[in-house]
């Protein structure tokens, strides 16, 4: 079944849960024309929202389900308006975080309970439903048991039989797992997404957890005060975030700003101002579909070289950001101030890291910084480094003390911000 | 063509689903019109009649009686005033027997504990005239205490018609609900708050003060606040325990109806009501500051009974607990035993059961003026049948309506817990003057008998309580057990029938106990309708008996005891498996 919401806004009095107000928007391109969020959730794809508490994608999800009304806009199911479908119309699947099972009735009683209201598909009788989903969530044997016997996880994968007993279009999950210890929730997560492509239903996943988010869905929509910031694949959205939320919301990440004090390549940039909006909202995913150029950013006082595949003009404020992964150390830190002009004999030994997009004639950017802490994480070191007054993080697999040289590729910097600056 | 048709068929299937839609978003609605309905009926309508009373006067509209009421020096200081001192007197010792209670309860660890903390609830179904009863078996001329004294030489001391046999019957009922309050709050403060006052400097004393003391006050206030409202408005204790001679407001306006004074009755019963809707308001106050107060993580862990060690400290604290243990043993046994004592001694004081004889006699060979038991113990269950059926509906309905946001809730919340707070003898008074005697409307004539409008007044006070019993276990039902069983597709009534309902069970059981021991103890309002006709019921007899028997009395007493004990298993066993239900 396809999921479509055409900018869909909800509201509780004054308060906007869902969907921007006029002039509060923070930036018109990230809604979409109007103020209501709009997503396209394919046929049999898991599509998760993803952001902090209180960024609406609970509300998304109750919509969804029709346990509230949208305030406007449309949530279709397969092109057919749900306005005014009670919940128990919807042919939907819910699982909630507290599992949320009957407890007075059994296991099997809880499973059973949607088949009271319809069939069973594939011409299975209730008890053969039953125990063929039991089966499907590992649990065979706790028909006859109390939902209180059993564990947080055995419960959310009765849930899970539970809602997809009667053999729902939709899978709705709101932060299924949020409940469970860590081990479990990778396990659970992994059992989730096995049992959705084997059934091939459509689902829509809500979790805070952005490395839960990355993992298990097709697409993700990245959500913050109420709209959505980027829709993409896990992949996408983490190379090429479209905003600076987005940026520090998913993984680590290091930001930096500043001018634009020249632009390398004198290449007219191809895209309009418009297919930059449609990159937010949408963005393909070959990389340098458009035209990179390399741009050079003043960033409190040393410049530092980025690939673009924005519209800049110099004068221009950027921020721009580069994961702690894209980062690698070339030495200890030198006697002077490190610029980009020092990096040259360095980008030798570095080379290789970064995306290697082949950049070949621009040189690697050189950052001498001091490490203020450093985290043990198992597989790696995430050390926090003073660089020019700002932290800059880096792992690395060896720990890192004193004063280092790290570098990073033009390419493996990602422009997230830009502000018209007032020169040419 | 075929577009068209299609279009015909899923407007069709639109419009029968808006439809569905409409009845199931109205089913509420519906319901609570009927209740509505039941409330203006046998409620607003009859207190409105009794107001109306006060301020028409052979159909022309005056402020005589109420006028006369508040100039009246008589009224305002022999009635009002002594009605206002005799509940000031009686919160004071139920304070004072409840709060020892409370610290018993909260802080020590004994066998038998918790079944003595559940008794606490034991009064609140005890009928009233019962409880007279075995204070007059108590203190009366030939009562328990008397016959003590006789034993051991002393001189007799007459206490019945004196305001201390008042005082300490109030306190029987009501020190238990100071004590119920104040042990909840009590256990409800966290131990860790208390150790980071002392971790932060503070004397055991000093952390007591600062930290417990101000989570007790507000529940030790709403307490009182409660039992100033309830013996307000006492009746049956002080018609048998002080007679027309120590009459409160209550007391008055019955003797007015009993000489058809109407219009003086409802004057002073349009003062009283207001009294009592004031004080029920401050209490509703006091309990939502009450309610606002967060819930313990972790108790403070209870002392043992037994001191652990034989310190002239320790030794002082139980041997205060023992005074307190004798004074409980004589204000809430003594009274109960002596009833069923009284009801079993011969007139030289050997065994006997002549009492019980002479209820069997008047059943086979009274006239038909006399009060013979059996109706009565039929009266009484039917009555209590009939509240069931019509009050469990309504306080399972508004027990829904009250824990869902709507707009006005507030004043629902009000409207409907109203009766509470009006007296059982307005609202008896304003049933017999309206539907009783009859009201037209639209030109018919509607009359009840007085049956109905008995079981109509006893649903209506009994109601709030189911609603209290309910109204919590339905606010603390996860709505995502709702909407779980909708979108597997229940539709919303059915989804309250299979799964909210079945959850909530424990508590339509124990509300529906609490009514029917209302309904079956109920006097105030009865007393009023059963007045002259057949439908007297088990504390209208008893009060009949009074009059000229005390055995016969007794005996009744002992009748209306075990039926109400009844009723407190049934309330134990449900309430106390959630142990959420309720006060």
């Amino acid at each position: 079944m396809r999921l479509t919401l055409e900018d869909v806004r909800k509201t509780y009095g004054e308060t906007i849960a869902l969907g921007g107000s006029e002039g509060d928007q923070p930036d018109p391109a990230a809604g979409g024309g109007a103020n209501g969020i709009s997503v396209d959730v394919d046929d049999g794809e898991f599509f998760t929202l993803v952001g902090p508490s209180g960024c609406g994608k609970t509300t998304t999800l109750r919509l969804v389900a029709g346990f509230e009304p949208p305030s406007a806009g449309a949530i279709r199911f397969d092109g057919e308006s749900m306005r005014g479908v009670p919940p128990e119309d919807r042919d939907v699947g819910v699982v909630f975080q507290n599992y949320a099972l009957f407890p007075h009735l059994s296991v099997r009683e809880n499973v059973a309970y949607g088949l009271k209201f319809g069939d069973p598909p594939g011409g299975e009788s209730d008890a053969e439903r039953v125990a063929s989903l039991l089966e499907l969530v590992d649990l065979p044997d706790a028909g006859d048991r109390d939902p209180a016997e059993l564990s947080g996880g055995q419960q959310q994968r009765i849930a899970l039989a539970r809602a997809l007993a009667p053999g729902p279009d939709l899978l709705l999950l709101d932060e299924p797992m949020s409940a469970l210890d860590a081990q479990l929730r990778e396990r659970l997560r992994m059992q989730i997404k096995e049992i959705q492509s084997e059934l091939g239903i459509t689902t829509l996943y809500v979790t805070h957890d952005q490395e839960e988010a990355l993992a298990i869905s097709d697409r993700l929509a990245v959500m913050n005060g109420g709209a959505i910031e980027q829709i993409g694949t896990p992949r996408d959205v983490y190379r090429r975030p479209a905003t600076r939320f987005v940026a520090n919301f998913v993984g680590d990440n290091n930001v930096f700003e500043g001018p634009v004090v020249s632009i390398r390549d004198g290449r007219e940039f191809e895209k309009t101002t418009t297919s930059v909006d449609n990159d937010r909202k949408s963005p393909d995913e070959t990389e340098g579909s458009g035209r990179e150029r390399m741009v050079d950013v003043d960033v409190g006082g040393t410049t530092v070289t980025v690939a673009s595949d924005r519209r800049v003009d110099t004068g221009d404020r950027v921020v721009f950001c580069v994961r702690p992964e894209g980062m690698s150390v070339v030495g200890d830190g030198g006697d002077g101030p490190g610029t980009d002009r020092a990096g040259i004999e360095s980008r030798a030994r570095s080379g290789g890291d970064g995306s290697g997009t082949g950049f070949g004639d621009t040189p690697a950017n050189v950052l001498d910084a001091t490490v203020s802490k450093a985290e043990f994480l198992g597989e790696s070191t995430r050390s926090h480094l003073r660089w020019n007054g700002q932290e800059v993080t880096v792992r690395s697999v060896d720990p890192l003390e004193g004063d280092v040289r790290i570098g990073f590729d033009p390419s493996a910097a990602r422009v997230v911000e830009t502000e018209q600056g007032r020169g040419p | 063509m075929r577009a068209t048709l299609r279009d015909h068929a899923s407007r069709a299937v639109d419009r029968i689903r808006a439809v569905a839609g409409l009845v199931e978003s109205h089913a509420l609605a519906l319901g609570a019109l009927a209740t509505a309905l039941v409330l203006v009926g046998v409620f607003y309508y009859p207190v409105a009649t009794v107001f109306v009373d006060a301020i028409v006067v052979d159909g022309r509209p005056t402020i005589e009686p109420l006028v006369s009421v508040l100039t009246s020096r008589f009224y305002l200081v022999e009635i009002f005033g002594f009605t206002a001192y005799q509940a000031f007197l009686s919160t004071v010792a139920s304070v004072a027997l409840g709060l020892p209670g409370a610290w018993v309860l909260a802080r020590f660890e004994f066998p038998g504990r918790e079944t003595l903390r559940s008794l606490t609830i034991l009064p609140f179904v005890m009928p009233s005239i019962m409880v007279a009863i075995g204070f007059v078996a108590t203190f009366g001329q030939n009562g328990t205490l008397n016959a003590v004294l006789r034993a051991l030489g002393l001189p007799t001391i007459e206490l019945l018609f004196t305001l201390p046999a008042i005082v300490v019957a109030h306190a029987f009922y009501n020190a238990p609900l100071v004590a119920r309050v104040t042990t909840a709050a009590w256990e409800s403060v966290d131990a860790s708050a208390i150790e980071t006052a002392r971790s932060l400097g503070a004397s055991p004393v000093r952390a007591f003060r600062d930290v417990v003391l101000p989570q007790l006050l507000p529940a030790v206030a709403v307490g009182a606040t409660l039992t100033f409202v309830f013996t307000f408005a006492s009746f049956p204790i002080v018609l048998a325990l002080g007679g027309f001679q120590l009459a409160t407001v209550e007391v008055f306006i019955y003797s007015r109806i009993q000489n058809l004074a109407y219009a003086e009755a409802a004057a002073l019963a349009v003062v009283e009501t207001v009294i009592s809707l004031s004080l029920t308001y401050l209490y509703l106050r006091y309990e939502g500051r009450q309610r606002a107060a967060g819930q313990g993580a972790r108790p403070q862990p209870r002392r043992s009974l037994w001191p652990e060690s034989v310190t002239s400290r320790e030794l002082g604290t139980r041997l205060a607990i023992v005074g307190y243990a004798v004074v409980v043993l004589a204000v809430f046994v003594v009274p109960i035993a002596s009833m069923i004592l009284t009801s079993l001694t011969g007139p030289q004081g050997e065994l006997s059961l002549r009492h019980y004889r002479f209820l069997v006699e008047r059943q086979q060979t009274g006239a038909a003026y006399q009060v013979r038991p059996l109706p009565a113990i039929e009266n009484s269950l039917v009555f209590g049948a009939g509240t069931l059926l019509v009050g469990v509906p309504m306080g399972v309905l508004m027990a829904v309506l009250t824990t869902r946001d709507f707009r006005g809730r507030a004043l629902v919340d009000a409207l409907s817990m109203a009766p509470l707070a009006v007296s059982g003898i307005v609202v008896g008074l304003g049933l017999l003057r309206g539907l009783v005697f009859g009201i037209e409307v639209f030109g018919t004539r509607i009359t009840a008998t007085g049956a109905v409008a008995i079981v109509a007044a006893h649903a209506v006070g009994a109601y709030p309580f189911v609603t209290r019993n309910v109204a919590p276990l339905l606010g603390n039902l996860d709505p995502r057990l709702i909407e779980s069983a909708r979108s597997l597709g229940a539709s919303r009534v059915r989804a309250l029938l299979d799964i909210e309902l079945p959850l909530v069970a424990a508590g339509v059981v124990a509300g529906a106990a609490f009514a029917f021991a209302i309904s079956i103890g109920e006097f105030d309002s009865t007393v009023v309708l059963a007045e002259g006709s057949t439908s007297y019921t088990m504390p209208v007899a008893v009060e009949r008996y009074l009059g000229r028997r005390l055995g016969p009395a007794t005996a009744m007493g002992c009748l209306l005891l075990g039926v109400t004990s009844l009723s407190f298993v049934v309330i134990e066993r449900f309430g106390g498996r959630y142990g959420r239900g309720g006060f």
